[in-house]
């Protein structure tokens, strides 16, 4: 796959990781352009027009979830979080204003690239609405959207309705995570607090099906107070 | 607070007033009435705070020794001299006593204050001796790329490399840690924010983290198959199974096995990290939670190094939680550390 034409748009203002940053995207043939503060960012995102953007929260002029807002307002890219672990609730409320992912600082390269190429393959799913794809295809496990259809080593595994349809929503968008609200909102429309149990089970009830073994995790992995994501889909 | 010190003197003051008439009416004993009153005003004085409810009890107690215990009984009869010296005898009693009491209360205030920062220098020397060492072999081994990179061997580079992201990985855990510590016991004390959890996610999540960091330890797993929900603040938690784990793999010698169990009763919810390595050093194992003990004596080894912050981040979060703590060794042989966390919230939280 080349990326030759993906523009990533880097918002830091920490010099050290900007740097790092752009090392890994340009070795990896991403084009980097960096932006040091929120209003430098929104010039940028306006004139250059990016493909994806790296955000880390702590900007020195300006509230990072009020950028996402402005960004949102403009753009429909992948917006990718970059936040320390100790702002877990910022990263929550990140990506339920609209961010699509995020990484944990410290990260290592390999796990930055592979937000990045989930990201990116996600919305240019999103764009080319007219074929959505028919089947999802990871590992052992295939499964085929118009049949409501999942295997695991050939062998047909039943879901119900619920299960299917949260299996679906993470496959359709595997590699990503998706927020605990984002899916609920989706499978049963609203956000009632109560919903996060029924979620839960239902979570609980796949991974049993998928024979999912705690510490051995194959297919689902569970970002802990965040949500969940799939395995990334094989090309 | 303030109600208390009003139903201290309160109590205090209908006690004496009722010996008082109990010796006064049936042992016929008039001496002592004066005698009880200010053991009375005494006791208020030394176990209220501050001066006001000691002058009100005195005022009120000549009032009452007036009134009742002095002729004409039960009516006001103000003969000037006694009433007056009598409120300057339980005055005298009330001040001398609230002053001491402050006193008393300031300077163990103080030695308190004295014990946390001890125990913050000795912490803070701790994690300077602990940041110490892999700093200087990061440094190191970067200088040596820098400087004569160019005349190692491939392998070579490899290992200063390998080492050097092992050290950053360490560092970087040591300063979650350590940042978890100022979020719980910072201003204000306990900020925990707990949320149901399912156990088998945060077990998940847990091991996958600490496989993905030392992929050379296998963790055997066996928690229950129900589907069990845990109160409790997951990030935090799943630190303190991360630090038992790491604690595993940096302490416990000859180590083959490493497990991770949970299992739940009635009301709490167990877990246990145990391994088959040298287990724990009689001597350490009072202190192990307490942290720090043996930073001093243990010399800047590279490989080894003191994780008595990681243990006492442990116990910090698990006892903010309600649950408990420990550690001992196996009679097979190893180490096993159990924490527990109670099932249901206390009313108080909520």
């Amino acid at each position: 796959m080349s990326n030759n034409k993906y523009r990533i748009l880097v918002v830091e203002d920490e010099h050290s990781i900007n740097s790092l940053i752009e090392a890994i995207l340009t070795a990896n043939g991403y084009q980097a352009i960096l932006a040091e503060t929120g209003a430098q960012a929104q010039i940028m995102a306006a004139s250059f027009q990016p493909d994806l953007i790296l955000l880390d929260l702590g900007l020195p002029d300006m509230d990072g979830q009020e950028l996402i807002r402005l960004i949102r307002n403009e753009l429909s890219i992948p917006v990718i979080v970059v936040s320390a672990r100790a702002d877990e609730q910022d990263k929550v409320n990140a990506l339920d204003l609209g961010a699509s992912d995020y990484v944990t600082k410290p990260f290592g390269a390999a796990e930055l690239l592979a937000r990045i190429r989930a990201n990116l393959r996600d919305c240019m799913r999103n764009r080319e609405k007219g074929m959505p794809e028919e089947m999802f295809h990871a590992g052992e496990l295939r499964i085929d959207f118009g049949k409501r259809r999942v295997t695991l080593f050939e062998q047909e595994i039943p879901f119900t309705q619920t299960e299917f349809n949260i299996l679906a929503l993470l496959a359709r968008h595997a590699g990503k995570v998706l927020t605990h609200e984002t899916i609920i909102k989706t499978i049963w429309g609203g956000s009632d607090p109560g919903n996060v149990k029924k979620l839960q089970v239902n979570m609980a009830n796949i991974r049993k099906k998928l024979g999912e073994k705690p510490g051995a995790t194959r297919y689902i992995f569970t970002e802990i107070g965040v949500g969940y994501r799939m395995l990334e889909e094989e090309n | 607070m303030k109600q208390n010190n009003f139903l201290t003197a309160l109590g205090i003051e209908a006690a004496t007033f009722g010996v008082c008439l109990f010796v006064d009416f049936f042992l016929n004993m008039k001496v002592l009435t004066p005698m009880i009153f200010i053991l009375g005003v005494f006791l208020i004085a030394r176990y209220t705070e501050g001066y006001f409810y000691g002058i009100a009890a005195s005022i009120a107690s000549v009032l009452l020794v007036n009134y009742a215990f002095t002729f004409p009984y039960f009516a006001f009869d103000f003969a000037p001299t006694v009433s007056v010296l009598s409120a300057t005898c339980m005055m005298t009693v009330t001040i001398i006593t609230s002053t001491m009491t402050t006193q008393i209360k300031r300077q163990s205030q103080m030695k308190a204050e004295g014990q946390k920062e001890k125990m913050r220098a000795n912490l803070l020397r701790a994690i300077s001796h602990d940041l110490r060492t892999p700093l200087t072999s990061i440094r190191g081994a970067c200088s040596v790329l820098l400087d004569d990179g160019a005349s190692l061997s491939d392998e070579q580079r490899q290992t200063l490399l390998t080492e050097m992201r092992e050290n950053s990985d360490w560092l970087v855990r040591m300063v979650e840690n350590l940042l978890t510590v100022t979020r719980i016991s910072g201003d204000g004390g306990v900020r925990i924010n707990k949320t149901p959890v399912v156990l088998e996610e945060l077990t998940e999540s847990a091991v996958s983290k600490f496989n993905r960091q030392h992929p050379e330890h296998h963790v055997r797993v066996e928690i229950p198959e129900e589907f069990i929900l845990i109160p409790m603040d997951a990030i935090l938690i799943e630190q303190v199974i991360l630090n038992l784990l790491e604690n595993a793999v940096q302490h416990a010698k000859g180590m083959t096995e490493l497990c991770f169990y949970a299992h739940t009763t009635e009301t709490e919810a167990i877990f246990e990290v145990e391994d088959d390595g040298a287990g724990i050093s009689e001597d350490r194992l009072p202190n192990l939670f307490s942290g720090y003990l043996g930073s001093e004596k243990t010399p800047a080894d590279n490989r080894k190094h003191n994780m008595g912050i990681g243990l006492s981040v442990c116990s910090t979060i698990i006892h903010a939680h309600d649950g408990t703590i420990s550690a001992e060794n196996r009679p097979e042989g190893g180490a096993r550390f159990r924490f527990s966390l109670p099932l249901e919230e206390k009313k108080d939280e909520q």
